[in-house]
């Protein structure tokens, strides 16, 4: 499988006067289709990790190449677009526009990108309303449905570009038992069904266990990247 | 447009804080609209009244009681420039004359023209209280004052002495309403040829040559191109340098109006800015996704631009019809002049209402531009 994001030698310290490395120096790449997590206690700098790898900040130095593209020179408008373009993202909070229906911010991705919605994704929109179990809420105001459903509609959301990358922090950080299963079945789903690559940001160790593979930050530093089947069988 | 579909949807989704952004435009704009339509007409009224009907140029000679010779070249200079009101040229002789009816004695101006040529400038046929609009030998138009003071009226005849010891004894044909105190108990018209007479001039001889034009404040800059033009012993005499006081009062009346407005929109200015800049901090979180999910920073901004963009038309053309409604009350409340409804004022406030609206979202605009979403989903 070809490299979809490689991140070479990230580093970010925040503060002019007093430093503070949140990152030192972190390297490692991600394989188009992989089912992979990023693990680390509250303060490790996985979530500043997420934000470079997810465009969202700017490294102090190193680079991240996501398919193919460098990263570095985008600016403020070329990472938007690129954010756009190859990157979908589920936050612990769904972050769903409450002005707007729910089939409004299913789109919203499109509708930022200016483009007209062909009648291929309306259906294939209509067909992850399906998956996510949501038919027939396309007109509801996000502000009416449930918690679980509103994840789901942001799960939606993050999907309709058919990005490259999904990026999950804390996807389930707000949900209970049921909820939490369902969505990551439904990621799991999502996976093997359009070889969507997902990078899921957690620091809870059981759930980092269900991905394929855990990358675990501590102190700003990238101390294991290991296959989910060698933990598996080192913990056995 | 995505940002104009944010917009809409930010400010119906929150009703109350939209209505009162467009309320105070509206108030603002409404009191703008009043006060400059207030000003301009009280302002119209006291020039119409002041000089409306009398002559804005006086063309007469540099030394006092010379005569203006009314020669082609004047007739032409004057009736040929195209800012001078059509018909409104007035060659006329002027005299003193005291009236004495055996108990009391009066001074009055005597003005001598054609009756065609003083209905021109004086509005005479309209003007009359009394009597009709006539003037031939020995007939004379008095003013309401004079002819209430002396009790006299259309028909009456009266006795006047004349310069050089003589006496004339005229008959009224109008009472006349000059719309000026001084003017009524004062002035009086007669034929042109009895002022001649006693003056000693000929036929082509006048005391000034009064003008009106379309335009009266261009008096100033029309007497001075005459000037250059006219025989040195000439001069053109122009209503503004006549009532400097009028005009420091108009000046100091269009400022203060100025000053007020400026205040009002000022004022509105800043609600609706502390308004809006509240909305986009309420709407950070929404900001905040969007940009996240590749909006450009401009285009985040446009959202709170279209927000004033939106309210400032909202609030603008609802000023429009308040202001119009609070014109309209002073057609009912009796005022003692005219309120008039001017259009050109509604353009202006038109454009000045978007323009303060649209420098209120400034703030918010750069605000949720430079907005890292990061900020947003660190936060939760």
């Amino acid at each position: 499988m070809a490299d979809l994001l490689v991140a070479h030698d990230l580093e970010k310290i925040y503060g002019a006067e007093v430093k503070t490395y949140a990152l030192k120096g972190v390297s490692f790449t991600v394989e188009e289709g992989e089912f992979a997590s990023i693990v680390g206690q509250s303060g490790s700098g996985k979530s500043t990790l997420l934000n470079l790898i997810g465009l969202l900040d700017t490294p102090t130095s190193g680079r991240v190449t996501l398919a193919g593209r460098q990263t570095a020179e985008a600016g403020t408008d070329g990472r938007a677009r690129l954010r756009n373009e190859l990157l979908g993202f589920v936050f612990q909070f769904h972050y769903l526009l409450p002005e707007f229906s729910v089939w409004e911010n299913l789109t919203m991705p499109a509708q930022i990108a200016g483009r007209t919605i062909s009648a291929e994704e309306m259906q294939r929109a209509l067909d992850t309303l399906g998956l996510l179990g949501l038919e027939g809420l396309e007109d509801k105001n996000a502000n009416q449905l449930s918690g679980g459903q509103k994840q789901r509609v942001a799960i939606g959301r993050a999907l309709f570009n058919r990005p490259k990358l999904i990026l999950a922090d804390e996807p389930t950080g707000n949900l209970d038992t049921a909820n939490s299963a369902a969505v990551y079945d439904l990621f799991r789903q999502i996976n093997a069904e359009f070889g969507t690559t997902f990078l899921v940001v957690t620091h809870d160790r059981r759930i980092a266990q269900q991905t394929d593979r855990i990358l675990e930050v501590t102190d700003g530093l990238l101390v294991q990247d290991v296959r989910n089947a060698y933990v598996r069988n080192a913990e056995d | 447009m995505l940002p104009l579909k944010i917009a809409a949807r930010f400010l119906r989704t929150s009703p109350v804080q939209s209505g009162l952004i467009v309320a105070g435009i509206a108030v603002g704009i409404a009191v703008q609209i009043f006060v400059s339509s207030l000003i301009t007409s009280l302002q119209a009224n006291l020039v119409q009244a002041a000089i409306g009907t009398a002559p804005q140029i006086r063309i007469t000679a540099v030394e006092e009681g010379d005569p203006v010779p009314y020669t082609d070249g004047v007739r032409s200079l004057v009736e040929g420039d195209e800012r001078v009101e059509p018909g409104a040229v007035v060659p006329v002789r002027t005299t003193a004359a005291l009236f004495t009816d055996g108990d009391n004695t009066a001074p009055l101006n005597l003005t001598g023209g054609t009756l065609e040529d003083l209905d021109a400038i004086y509005d005479i046929s309209d003007r009359l209280t009394a009597g009709e609009p006539a003037l031939g030998a020995d007939e004379i138009i008095v003013g309401v004052d004079f002819a209430e003071k002396y009790d006299v009226g259309p028909g009456d005849e009266i006795e006047l002495s004349l310069p050089s010891n003589r006496t004339s004894t005229l008959t009224i044909t109008g009472v006349l309403d000059f719309g000026q105190g001084t003017a009524n108990e004062r002035f009086a018209f007669v034929e042109s040829d009895l002022v001649r007479g006693i003056l000693g001039y000929s036929q082509s001889e006048y005391s000034e040559v009064q003008v009106q034009l379309v335009e009266p404040f261009d008096s100033a800059e029309v007497a001075a191109d005459w000037q250059k033009r006219l025989d040195p012993g000439l001069e053109a005499v122009e209503w503004q340098d006549e009532n400097a006081e009028l005009l420091e009062g108009l000046q100091a009346q269009s400022s203060s109006s100025i000053m007020i407005q400026v205040f009002v929109l000022v004022a509105v200015a800043l609600g609706v800015a502390a308004t809006l800049a509240i909305s986009a901090v309420q709407k950070t979180r929404q900001i905040g996704i969007l940009k996240a999910l590749g909006m450009r920073n401009r285009q985040t901004g446009l959202v709170f631009l279209w927000e004033g963009a939106i309210l400032g038309a909202l609030g603008t053309l609802l000023g429009i019809v308040f202001g119009i409604g609070l014109i309209s009350l002073f057609y009912v409340i009796p005022v003692p002049f005219t309120i008039e409804i001017l259009p050109d004022k509604f353009a202006i406030s038109g454009v000045v209402g978007m323009a303060v609206a649209l420098a209120s979202a400034v703030l918010p605009y750069r605000k949720t531009a430079a907005l890292n979403p990061i900020e947003v989903i660190n936060s939760g």
